[in-house]
């Protein structure tokens, strides 16, 4: 089991590190000092993990649970992302739309937010839902087009990303969903939501840490359980693995892809409610950042395994929010999605990692086994 | 009513190369046999490079410059696609990330977090003859690149379907054994063609901060590449059924931007959204009618291993 753990991280760590230090060489080598790039991921790393040096000088309680608020509200978002790209990868579909399916579901949560009057608990549990139905549903449609017309889900996502984007952002948000202006004030963006569908924050008005990052995790949890202890979930990795075989076993193939689907999607539509409920409030003018994209590398980096995936988006939340603080230092703060993007290309090259491991353990002669 | 049709056509020729160049890109590198989503990031750096480099070296050296770039990216891809087996829309994807996060990051770190300073915009040629004719006359006045992406997909139909190398290119992608038993070695086909179409997608990339406009702006390619992979799709990957793809794309677009811009008033009847989402709509619809298995090569994002032949 150890040694089944450690084999199948090990590419994904190695990856993470070596992007890691090649960011560090490039901080290193724009700012002509190694200096600044020490103090630059310092910034970031205590800006993600809670600025433990100024705690420990007594700075008060605030200077760690800011941090953990950003941190945990950027690893929410992720490792719903990831999970949805990571299920539909069980079934063995590439999802990449769930950066469409995350804008409806986005757009489903900001609109029953406003226009619903619900008491307090149930108000976000039924926008998460809806969220969930309306990503899910969107999911669907690659998988019909690929079972019934052979489109491929790599096509048909990414044109139903831009269609996602093209009919919420440019009609949906600017027509008939926008805010209704009070007074001279111009709003973008749609109607803010009632307060009692804003999700809680846990740890007080210091820090943004909400609900939705319990909700991610358990998510993770969940995804693991069914996906190793459940017939359903079992049958869904037997299509991904051999769909073949498993049709031959008796495996009905098609409601598996589509139950995955359906499931990635709604878990996309999560993360959109997320963003809506916990942080936003309102769906903005514009998503902006390419939540769904990211949710590919968080996948792929967490080697498709729920519990993996939550790890790497936990480190990626971190770092993100941490990276902000690198702007102290002349860095911008997009700068760890550069590095989450050489992490996921250095996981792409998984097979190089393999070789190099493989050729260091030949080096040792007690291992070698006998070739046949 | 001519002055605005020529308006249209004007805008369309102005628009319409970068994504010609970066579909035929994409047309190459698919025929082959390798998928290629990583379009946009190729063409981000290219169009960073171009820019950056007109800044110190005459713009058309600028133009080359950010070929390469995309044909770096080109190469990364195939590198790891070819040599080894990596999952190739994996691949296409972390190479729009890095590209996405590296191009934002050195434009922060060397200028201005919105754009490069202005550099000088490639020659708009005026073509004496053309430009006396109205309507016809909206095709002069634009830069070599428009005239180079009227000419190249011609140029590629011809290479890929009556020269020896098109047929090897083809072979490739559809039955890569077979070829590598013809003595065609479908590794270095492969090569040449990722890194080509790296190369068309840096150029088209460096079309839009040169010719298009007169500087790198922070978003560009901004999903112009995946729509260069939607005319790809939708010209059924064939070279001049990308072009007549991307030439109805650019058209529909500078529609868009002529009646935004003259008669917002129809803008109330039908929402942008709905004209920016027909592109990508359309193309599923194509792809949604058409016969099963359709047009892609059959050996499409299958890795090729000498060893299982």
């Amino acid at each position: 089991m150890r040694e089944r753990l450690i084999r199948g991280a090990l590419p994904s760590v190695l990856s993470v590190a070596a992007a890691l230090l090649l960011c560090f060489a490039a901080i290193a080598v724009v700012a002509a000092s190694a200096k600044v790039a020490l103090d630059a991921y310092l910034a970031m790393v205590w800006g993600g993990l809670g600025d433990l040096p100024r705690f420990l000088d007594g700075a008060g309680v605030a200077v760690l649970a800011r941090p953990w608020g950003e941190a945990a509200t950027k690893a929410g978002l992720l490792a719903l992302t990831g999970l949805s790209v990571a299920v539909a990868f069980k079934a063995g579909l590439f999802n990449i739309g769930a950066q469409g399916q995350m804008i409806l579901g986005a757009i489903a949560a900001a609109f029953l937010g406003a226009q619903l009057e619900l008491p307090a608990l149930v108000h976000p549990l039924l926008c998460i839902s809806g969220a969930a139905v309306a990503g899910g549903l969107y999911g669907l449609l690659p998988a019909a087009l690929k079972l019934r017309r052979g489109v491929h889900e790599v096509i048909s996502t990414i044109m139903l990303n831009w269609i996602a984007v093209s009919l919420v952002e440019n009609w949906l948000v600017v027509g008939p969903l926008r805010a209704r202006a009070s007074g001279d004030l111009s709003i973008s963006g749609t109607d803010e939501i009632a307060a009692t569908a804003q999700l809680p924050r846990l740890l007080g008005e210091t820090s943004r840490l909400h609900a939705g990052f319990l909700v991610a995790v358990a998510a993770a949890v969940l995804l693991h359980l069914w996906l190793s202890r459940t017939r359903l979930g079992f049958e869904t990795r037997a299509v991904g693995l051999a769909p073949e075989a498993a049709r031959a076993s008796g495996i009905p193939v098609h409601g598996r892809i589509y139950q995955a689907m359906a499931l990635s999607g709604a878990l996309a539509g999560m993360a959109g409610a997320l963003l809506v409920l916990g942080t936003e409030h309102k769906f903005p003018a514009t998503i902006g950042a390419p939540y769904g994209f990211d949710g590919i590398a968080i996948a792929l980096i967490g080697q498709n395994h729920p519990l993996g995936v939550l790890a790497t988006a936990l480190l990626f939340g971190a770092l993100r929010a941490g990276g902000t603080r690198m702007q102290l230092f002349g860095v911008h703060k997009s700068f760890p999605e550069l590095i989450q993007g050489l992490a996921l290309l250095f996981v792409a090259g998984r097979m190089v990692w393999d070789h190099l491991l493989a050729l260091s353990k030949r080096k040792r002669p007690a291992e070698e086994a006998p070739r046949a | 009513m001519l002055e605005v049709l020529e308006a249209l056509l004007f805008l369309a020729f102005d628009y319409a190369p970068a994504l010609v160049f970066a579909s035929l890109g994409a047309v190459l590198s698919e025929r082959a046999g390798v998928v290629n989503v990583g379009v946009e990031g190729m063409m981000r750096a290219g169009a960073f490079a171009a820019a950056v480099g007109a800044l110190v070296v005459p713009t058309p050296l600028g133009v080359v410059l950010g070929m390469l770039a995309g044909a770096c990216l080109g190469a990364v891809h195939a590198y790891l696609c070819i040599r080894w087996r990596s999952e190739q829309v994996v691949s296409g994807m972390a190479i729009n990330l890095v590209a996405l996060a590296a191009g934002t990051f050195l434009l922060e770190a060397l200028f201005a977090p919105t754009g490069t300073p202005p550099i000088a915009q490639l020659e708009r040629w005026s073509l004496p003859l053309l430009k006396e004719v109205p309507i016809v006359r909206a095709a002069s006045g634009h830069s070599a690149l428009t005239y180079l992406a009227l000419a190249l997909p011609l140029a590629f139909h011809l290479a890929l379907w009556r020269t020896a190398f098109g047929l090897r290119v083809r072979a490739a992608g559809e039955k890569p054994a077979a070829a590598e038993t013809l003595g065609v070695s479908v590794s270095g086909v492969r090569y040449a063609c990722v890194v080509g179409a790296g190369l068309l997608a840096g150029l088209g990339g460096a079309t839009l901060s040169t010719s298009t406009l007169d500087r790198f702006e922070h978003h560009m390619p901004a999903g112009l590449g995946f729509m260069a992979v939607a005319a790809m799709v939708f010209g059924r990957w064939t070279p001049l059924g990308a072009f007549a793809a991307s030439a109805f794309f650019s058209l529909g677009n500078a529609l868009r931007i002529g009646v935004a811009s003259s008669a917002p008033a129809v803008l109330q009847v039908v929402p942008q959204g709905f004209l920016l989402a027909l592109p990508y709509a359309l193309t599923l619809l194509v792809l949604g009618l058409q016969r099963r298995r359709g047009a892609a090569p059959a050996a499409l994002g299958v890795p090729y291993d000498p060893e299982t032949r």
